[in-house]
């Protein structure tokens, strides 16, 4: 299903176009929003919980009489979301207010849109457009405008640093992450999401499934160089600078409360959810299932997409309560003295390879 | 450049190996678990041994505790406090070690002592008290102590007091004495005279 069809299956037709289109749009907006609320609060779940299992505690939990978190503390992200919803709006009276006003909006716009190219299954997806992964990439950056007016409107000098560092840092991991994405481009020979998705279809040499992590070995690294820079433009633990509790109070979000800071926090799960997506469709074969041949129906396609997108969600989580913060330096070392040679040997190995073995 | 190379290999084994203690740690929780469901859930108490005999030192003073059957209602404890924690209404008796079981009232002590009045009220406020152990001390039938003290052999140590609601930490020792029960045997005649 995809945007494409419910303008031409709507009854307006083409006599109000404008309004198919708002109709259609909205049709397709709204279960996306209440996926990425929902998938928020799962995430929020799991990852105190996991956090917690990893530090060898149990997390939220209710026992006994009284107002406690549910059972194994499953009201807890409901609990969370309630808090934030009632909490009080502060505005700082320095602050600039209508660019305070306008940057979790601008953040969480650049994570929403991005689902409108990812393809759940093989007829799910809201818009199947020819340049769908160079889309996700170009939308992907307008969260940095968002952090960095935070940043500068909240008028502190921690949210400056914290917007400055985060623009660094997304800006700069971009470059690895769009080269790395170039050598998937070049085996599939399409920008297409769901291109791309068809070309890991099958197997190799039978055993295998035909995804591209599996292609080549210059894939093989692409993935991890994607994925972690993927990690880095979330700003997650460890690169996680921007925010920086013990430095920087709490980056550029330091003056945000109630549910603007929330808006931040779910535009940072839901970043989360588009970058393990957008590895999943471009190295995990998306929607295809491991064993080729069997399960492939789009109902599975659903369920081995969520399934893989999860896991990855689940390793950013490991990440995060495993490896401490980088430091600015180190951060920058790693991504242009490691992740940029490495994605460039990357096109050039990709390279080669098509030309020896298709 | 092997430098180059030898830091990225040792970059990714250190991350490796970091990343499986966490999952180790994970996938143990029902082992490794420390969390303690705190209300519902407890350490075992430790065994007693403060280092000398407790029975001449009562160093431990963890609540205070009556034992109401032997109070006979002297308020000694009452006007030792120094806070006024303590408060304790008394009632005649009429007739001297006489039981009465309607109001659950035992008429002899355990020291023999007959008492002579029905202690309607003995309440001690823990929020207020001081520890200082100076009701102990007067208290004619040893009925009012410390646990934790040489006392300790008639109610277990107990150090924990923590309450939901504030006005449960107001023990209240008496016996659920009726008013109305109360005057219908022994009329008051201070209430008469004012």
């Amino acid at each position: 299903m995809t945007v494409d069809q419910l303008i031409n299956w709507l009854p307006f037709g083409t006599d109000w176009p404008v309004i198919t289109f708002l109709t259609a749009v909205i049709i397709c907006a709204l279960p996306v929003f209440l996926f990425i609320a929902v998938y928020a609060l799962v995430a929020i779940y799991g990852e105190v919980k996991i956090s917690s299992f990893m530090a060898d505690k149990v997390g939220p939990m209710g026992q006994g009489v009284g107002l406690h978190a549910g059972k194994w503390g499953l009201l807890q992200p409901v609990a969370d979301a309630l808090k934030l919803i009632l909490k009080e709006d502060i505005i700082p009276s320095a602050a600039d207010k209508k660019l305070f006003v306008m940057a979790p909006f601008v953040v969480f716009i650049g994570a929403f849109i991005s689902f409108a190219a990812l393809p759940f299954s093989q007829n799910t997806i809201i818009a199947d457009m020819n340049i769908g992964i160079f889309y996700i990439l170009a939308v992907g950056s307008l969260s940095v405008i968002g952090i960095i007016l935070a940043g500068w409107s909240s008028n502190n000098k921690w949210s400056l640093y914290g917007g400055m560092r985060s623009v660094a840092q997304i800006v700069s991991y971009e470059i690895p992450a769009g080269l790395s994405i170039i050598s998937i481009i070049m085996l599939t020979g399409t920008l297409s999401m769901q291109g791309i998705n068809e070309f890991q279809q099958g197997t190799i040499w039978g055993i295998l499934p035909n995804w591209i992590i599996f292609n080549n070995p210059f894939s093989f690294i692409a993935f991890f160089i994607f994925f972690i820079s993927g990690v880095a433009e979330c700003n997650r633990t460890p690169f996680d600078i921007p925010e920086a509790e013990s430095e920087l109070v709490a980056g550029a979000f330091t003056e945000y409360s109630g549910m603007r800071y929330a808006f931040f926090f779910l535009s940072e799960y839901a970043e989360m959810f588009v970058v393990s997506g957008v590895s999943v469709t471009a190295f995990l074969g998306g929607w295809n299932s491991p064993i080729s041949g069997f399960f492939n129906s789009p109902g599975w396609g659903v369920f081995w997409f969520m399934g893989k997108t999860l896991s990855l969600v689940f390793v950013m989580i490991w990440f995060r309560w495993t490896f401490p913060r980088l430091r600015v330096d180190q951060l920058m070392s790693i991504c242009w003295k490691v992740f940029l040679p490495f994605s460039l040997l990357n096109i050039f190995g990709v390279g080669i390879w098509i030309l020896i073995a298709g | 450049m092997s430098k180059y190379f030898s830091n990225i290999f040792e970059a990714v084994s250190t991350l490796l190996t970091g990343m499986g203690i966490t999952w180790r740690h994970m996938m143990n929780i029902r082992k490794d678990n420390v969390t303690l469901q705190y209300p519902e859930e407890r350490w075992p108490r430790p065994e007693r041994d403060i280092g000398f005999d407790f029975d001449n030192y009562n160093v431990i003073r963890s609540r205070l505790q009556v034992d109401i059957d032997d109070c006979i209602g002297c308020m000694k404890c009452e006007r030792a406090c120094p806070v006024q924690c303590i408060k304790i209404i008394t009632t005649k008796s009429g007739a001297k070690g006489e039981d009465l079981p309607d109001i659950n009232h035992t008429g002899v002590t355990s020291n023999g002592t007959k008492k002579a009045l029905i202690v309607s009220r003995f309440d001690i406020d823990m929020t207020e008290c001081c520890y200082c152990n100076l009701c102990t001390y007067p208290c004619p039938e040893e009925c009012i102590y410390m646990t934790g003290g040489p006392n300790s052999h008639k109610h277990p140590i107990d150090y924990e007091f923590s309450q939901y609601d504030r006005n449960e930490l107001i023990y209240k020792f008496a016996k659920d004495v009726d008013e109305e029960k109360l005057s219908k045997y022994f009329p008051r005649k201070k209430e008469a005279k004012a």
